[in-house]
Order: structure tokens, then sequence, then C-alpha cells
């Protein structure tokens, strides 16, 4: 018997796909690979990124991410200086959850002011995330797409909004995010309503939903497992790269809760639950992370090989 | 590989003689291909057909055992790559370390933390499966002291890493216990002679595969049948990718020679032991030696396990009941879902996001989601009311007002008629239940008279 261990060869290929950044910035590009993640085998050109959440609106800090990150939670543009420049950020997640009705209702144009100041404030790579008020977001994507002075990625185009997403994106150039509920033939379909379009595919990234660990992690990590074997294996509509955004980790209440002595300390509790969420989404294949706390972003690029 | 029915038929005598059971020689193979027959019902069979069927029958990964009765630990026996293809059956075992050359006391502290290291999540106990113990003092005496200490102290099997000497002294001292004798690579020649004489599980660490693949022989020469096999990586990265050339080895290769379940030692100076430690939980670790027993580790890290180890098929259930949502009193609102794990999990954080204190009911509809349990007759009007009449909500709440899952709007007429309570339809989607539940007239929930 031969104990060469034996290397799953595949047809496909993940398209590599580039986020822009602005000038003196660094662009990100993930994808580009014909074999599983983690692996010292096939072609992995690039490695998996790791970004920050920068977000708008009231947002209640469980204990590690209120000292870590409290201090800039409202201040966007500082906030976001801070991520690309100090931690370590490869790009940044702009959550403009403040337009949300129920967060304070900042009005669409005052996101779109924000998405402009965080663009001039830093150039890192963005993507820039609706409130996920089905209403508010219908006119919120056009105007951030049309305020954004340089290429970003819209977050996200799903069924109900795919053409108003990524019609807004077509017109000035930048990419989408495209959304499904954990559910590979939805991922599927978005890709192939999105290429209906004419919507490039080299600018589509897919989004399968994060869920937090233990608290869902493992249908996450199956779809992710799922939809990167069929990229790699010829289907051309999931051959795109992953993103997952760890936010839900923080939702865990152990991720949150100080009052659990036997839980150990809350502070690196937190950390650690959104290091486990996004190291479990880097081994089932996840090209890109979104990431709240500054620490996570040194400790998931360790594993965040080519 | 797996064999074909057909590479099964060519090995049978082909007589159609209906002794297995079945009509034909051909019939009987497709039985034995899918699992579902073996060549022991082929009397007429030669001894060579047995030989190479019964192996093609066995697990690819073979099973192995450390401890006994309801502490045992299983290890390997696992028979696909990923998860989604069926499922995962034996969880990564994880063994935190303790020192024998520490003071008593300290000693003593330490087998208690590592014993505290349970927890209880979505009715399931996930917990730390095994001590291991270090020889840092060289001590034989000293060692097996430990090691009768260890194991009276937790209870938990012992995974024995330590030299010759000190390895057979705890061997002697708690072979009834069946515990994983882990001696360096350069002692595997006396360790196999214990492990083969006690019939005990021994690991089996060399450099790399290729140093495996003579290690596990010489253990197999001295007779020792039960192997664990660490191939020893100095990196996190390393460690992935040899877990998952074994894992492959195994079930892709058949490679009887080099199928044996995993097991990394991440303690002593390991890189990254948190990081490594949960990427081999996702890909193909059998046995984890850990240094940390802080629970801010093995929280997150059993959470994990859980998670993935759940088979993908049987979706986790979540006890049905009345859950509080942030200390609601008799007129707070009463929402009702299913109890689907995720299910679950999404309405209870979309309902704790809305800050509205609520009381919310879990209804055992076998771990369906609220539309598959429509669908399946398991979530109707008469559930409901049985579930509102029974669950001890009335006493909870003054008012008789139910907030019902948009998607089942449907139900709510019939709810209404069998018990009495008043339906408000929900939104559609949880994600709205912020909005909805802080936009509900504060009227909606009075209390009811007579």
């Amino acid at each position: 018997m031969s104990g060469t261990p034996p290397t799953p060869g595949f047809p496909g290929r993940i398209l590599a796909v580039t986020l822009p950044a602005g000038p003196g910035g660094t662009p990100v590009t993930v994808g580009g690979q014909n074999a599983l993640p983690l692996l010292p085998e096939g072609e992995h050109p690039n490695a998996p990124a790791v970004g920050m959440e920068v977000r708008t609106g009231p947002m209640e800090l469980p204990p590690a991410l209120a000292g870590a990150i409290g201090p800039f939670a409202g201040d966007p543009a500082a906030m976001a200086r801070k991520c690309a420049g100090d931690w370590g950020a490869r790009f940044l997640f702009l959550s403009l959850a403040g337009c949300h009705p129920d967060a304070g209702g900042q009005s669409v144009s005052e996101g779109a002011d924000v998405v402009r100041e965080v663009l001039t404030a830093t150039p890192a790579p963005v993507i820039v995330g609706g409130c996920g008020d089905e209403e508010v977001d219908t006119r919120l994507f056009p105007a951030v797409a049309e305020a954004a002075p340089r290429p970003v990625f819209l977050s996200y185009a799903e069924e109900k909004n795919y053409r108003l997403v990524a019609g807004a994106a077509l017109a000035y150039g930048h990419g989408v995010v495209s959304w499904s509920p954990i559910d590979i033939n939805m991922a599927k379909q978005m890709n192939l309503l999105l290429a209906d379009l004419g919507f490039p595919p080299d600018r589509v990234l897919i989004d399968p939903l994060t869920g937090g660990l233990g608290y869902g992690m493992e249908y996450t990590f199956s779809i992710i497992e799922r939809i990167r074997i069929a990229g790699l294996s010829g289907d051309a509509a999931l051959a795109r790269p992953v993103l997952c955004h760890l936010g839900d980790a923080w939702k865990a209440r152990e991720a949150a809760d100080a009052s659990e002595g036997s839980w150990g300390d809350v502070n690196a509790r937190g950390c650690r639950w959104e290091e486990a969420t996004g190291l479990a989404c880097l081994a089932a294949g996840a090209d890109l992370l979104v990431c709240r706390h500054p620490a996570s972003v040194a400790r998931l690029s360790g594993a965040a090989w080519r | 590989m797996a064999l074909t029915a057909i590479d099964i038929y060519k090995l049978l005598p082909k007589t159609n003689c209906k002794e297995c059971g079945q009509a034909t020689c051909l019939a009987f193979a497709m039985q034995i291909a899918a699992g579902k027959a073996s060549i022991g019902l082929c009397p007429p069979a030669s001894e060579d057909a047995k030989e190479k069927l019964s192996a093609a029958a066995a697990p690819p990964l073979p099973k192995v055992t450390i401890g006994t009765g309801e502490r045992e630990v299983v290890l390997g026996d696992e028979t696909v790559l990923f998860r989604h293809e069926k499922t995962f059956y034996h969880p990564t075992a994880i063994a935190v370390s303790v020192r024998d050359d520490v003071p008593d006391e300290e000693f003593a502290s330490r087998l208690a933390a590592i014993r505290r290291l349970s927890f209880e999540r979505v009715g399931q106990r996930i917990s730390v499966d095994l001590v291991a113990l270090r020889s840092a003092s060289g001590d034989a005496a000293r060692y097996a002291r430990a090691a009768v200490a260890a194991l009276e102290a937790t209870g938990l099997p012992l995974v024995l890493l330590a030299p010759a000497g000190p390895l057979a002294a705890a061997a002697e001292a708690v072979a009834a216990s069946r515990p994983l004798l882990a001696p360096p690579p350069e002692d595997l020649g006396p360790a196999a002679k214990v492990a083969a004489e006690r019939k005990l599980p021994l690991r089996v660490r060399a450099r790399g595969i290729e140093g495996l693949s003579v290690a596990l022989a010489d253990a197999r020469a001295a007779f020792a049948t039960s192997l664990v096999a660490d191939p020893s990586p100095e990196t996190p990265r390393e460690a992935v990718s040899l877990a998952t050339n074994l894992r492959r080895l195994a079930i892709l290769s058949r490679n009887r020679d080099l199928a044996y379940p995993s097991a990394f030692d991440l303690g002593g100076g390991f890189p990254d032991p948190f990081l490594a430690a949960a990427l081999l939980v996702a890909k193909y670790g059998s046995l984890l030696v850990l240094d940390s027993a802080d629970p801010a580790d093995l929280l997150p890290l059993l959470t994990l396990r859980q998670n993935l180890f759940t088979d993908p098929q049987r979706p986790i259930q979540v006890e049905p009941g009345v859950y509080p949502i942030a200390s609601p009193t008799e007129s707070s609102p009463v929402l009702i879902t299913t109890n689907f794990s995720l299910t679950y999990f999404t309405v209870r954080g979309d309902a704790e996001a809305a800050k509205v204190p609520a009381h919310l009911l879990i209804a055992d509809v076998d771990g369906m989601s609220v539309l598959t349990a429509w669908a399946a007759g398991k979530f109707t009007g008469e559930s409901i009311a049985k579930m509102l009449a029974e669950c001890g909500i009335r006493e909870k709440v003054t008012h008789r007002t139910l907030v019902l899952p948009g998607m089942v709007a449907r139900l709510s007429g019939r709810i209404e008629e069998l018990s009495g309570w008043r339906v408000l339809v929900g939104p559609q989607e949880s994600s709205a239940l912020p909005s909805y539940l802080r936009r509900l007239p504060p009227g909606a929930f009075l209390p009811v008279h007579g």
C-alpha cells in the first residue's frame, strides 16, 4: 500500500475578486485558488483577508468590545482610521445600521455622508452594508452608490432587492455581496440572477449568512464547504470568494455575559468566541472575515495562510 | 476504495445457492456493497473471498477506546471527509494536562479545575474528556501515584505522557481504567510491549507520515493493536495538513497501515494552541492535549465541537417550554415558535434585540422550523391550543394574547376557537420582531377577567 496521501484534484477554480483601495491604499484580492482551504496543495495565489466592522448607530457593546472599540464607536471615520491604520484590518465593512428607523433613524443622506467621510479618512477597501430595513435600504443603496468617491462593494444583494442593489452598483462601478440564508441553491440562484443582469462575475462575493459559534455555526460551516466544493468542482455560479461576517458571535450569551464566573474572564471569552467562529469559517473555506474585536484581526490573520 | 457490487460478485461462488437468503449471488453482492449483508452469510465462499470482503467491510478508520464505563472515550470510526456527506460520529476528544512534579496542593487544585471544565449547552453536557498526565519528575513511583490520584480526583480516563519507566509503573497502577499510553518516540519499543501485555491503547508519535508508517509498523510488530497516530507537527498549519492526510489515507486510500485516529499534543510550547485546536476540531483531529485549563479557552472549543459533531440530518432540538426574555412580567407579550435550534436561536436573538421583555413559548415539533412543522402537521391550532393550556403560561401572565409567527397566520382562527386566547399575527420574518414588538399598542396585553 502506498503511503502517499491522496490529493483530490479539482477541475474548477474560484474566481479572483479584488476589493479596490483608494490612493495610497492596498487593494485586497481574494480567490483564485483551485484547492481546499488551509492545505499545501493546488494553487492558493491569495490568502484569506481579515477586515473589521465600522458601524453607525447606537450599539450595546459586550464587555470585551466596550473596552477595545468603545472609545471610537461614535465616530466612524476615526474608527475606520484605527481599524485600517493601527489594528491591521485589510478592509472595512461599513455598516450603516444607524439609518434603521429603530436605531435613531439617520437619514439616507446622512448615511451617504458617512460613506464619503470614511472613504476619505482611509484608503482601505470598503464594503458598505445597508441598515436592514427593506424600505430604507431601497433608498440607501442608490444614495451610497452615488456618494462613494471610489469603488466599494454593496452588501447585500438578496432575492428581494438584487435588481436595485446590482443596478446601483453597475451604474457607479461598485461590486456586490450576494446574500443567501444558509442555502446553497439560493446562493447559486442569486449569482445566476446577477449574471442575467450583466453584472461582472469578478465583482461578486458570496455571503452565506454566518451563524455565531454555538448558535447555528454548524449550518454555516457545512454550507461554505458545500459551496466551495461545488465551485471547485466546476459550478461557475458558486466559484466565488465567500465572505463571513462574524458579528453574530457577539450575540451569544457566552461571549457577552460577565455574570458567569465559571465560564472564565468575559473579555478573554468574548475574543475567543469571535476567534473560534472565524477559525471554523476559515477551515470551511471562507475568503474574507469581518470581525469586531481588534485582537481577532491579528489572531485570525495567524490562520489566514495561503 | 470501497468495493463495488461487481467486484464483490467476482469473489463469490456464483452458484446462486440461495443459502444467504438472496435469490442470486449478484443480489447478495449488491446487499454487501450497500452494507446490508456480510460475507459471513455465504458458507461456500472461499477463504480468500472472506478475507478480502471482511477487510472491505471494516470501517475505514478503526475505533480506539480509552477509559471504561460511562467515561469511555471513543476515537476514530469515521466514514466521511465532510460532515454534510453523512455525519461525524466521534467528537474530537479533548484532554487537559497536569504535571506530576508540582506540589500536592497545586496538583489537586489543577485537577479540580479540570473537573470543572464541564458545561450545559442546549440540553447537552459538554466536557473535557481526559486528563493528560505529564511526567516531568522522571520519578516512576511518583508518576504512578499521581496517575492514581488524577483518576480518583476526576474519574476521567488518563493519557499517560511519560517515558518508559514511569509509563510502565503508572500502567501497572491504573491499567484497569484503560489509559492511553503516550511515550516519547524513543521509548516506543518498551511502551508497545506494555500496551500489548496489558491490552492498552498506545499513542505512536513520529515525525510526519513517513515517520509514522515506520513507527506504526514497529508497534504492530510488538503486538500493540489499539493505536493512535501523532505525526508531531511543529506548527498549526502543519498539524491541519497532517491530520487531513491521515484521514484521507484512511477514507480515500483505505490504507490500513496508516488508518488510525490522530492525536496531537498542543501543549509544551506548541505555537498558538487555541488556534490549532479549533482548526483540528474542524479538520480531523481525534484527540487533542491542551495545557490550558482556562474555561475561556475550553468553553468555545467544546462548543465548536458540539456544533460540528451534530448529525446534520438530526438538528439539535431545544427543550420545549416557556423561555423568559429580559425578565418578563405578567403583562409581557407571549410569543411562540418551534423547537428547531436554529429557529429558536434566531427568534430568541431577535426578541432580545427588541429589549421588550417577553415570554417565548417553544413548541415541541421534533426540531422542525415553523413552516416545515406546519406542513408536517406538527404545528397546528390543536397543538398550539394544547400547549397554551398545559405549559404553565396561564399562571405566568394575566392576559390571554398570543403573538403567532406571520408564516402561519392561517392558524389564528383555529387557535382562538380552541384556546380562547386572542391571536395577534406577528411578522413573517423574526428579524422584524424588534420593530413589531416596539410598536405593539400598550393595551395589547391587558389582563382578562372572569
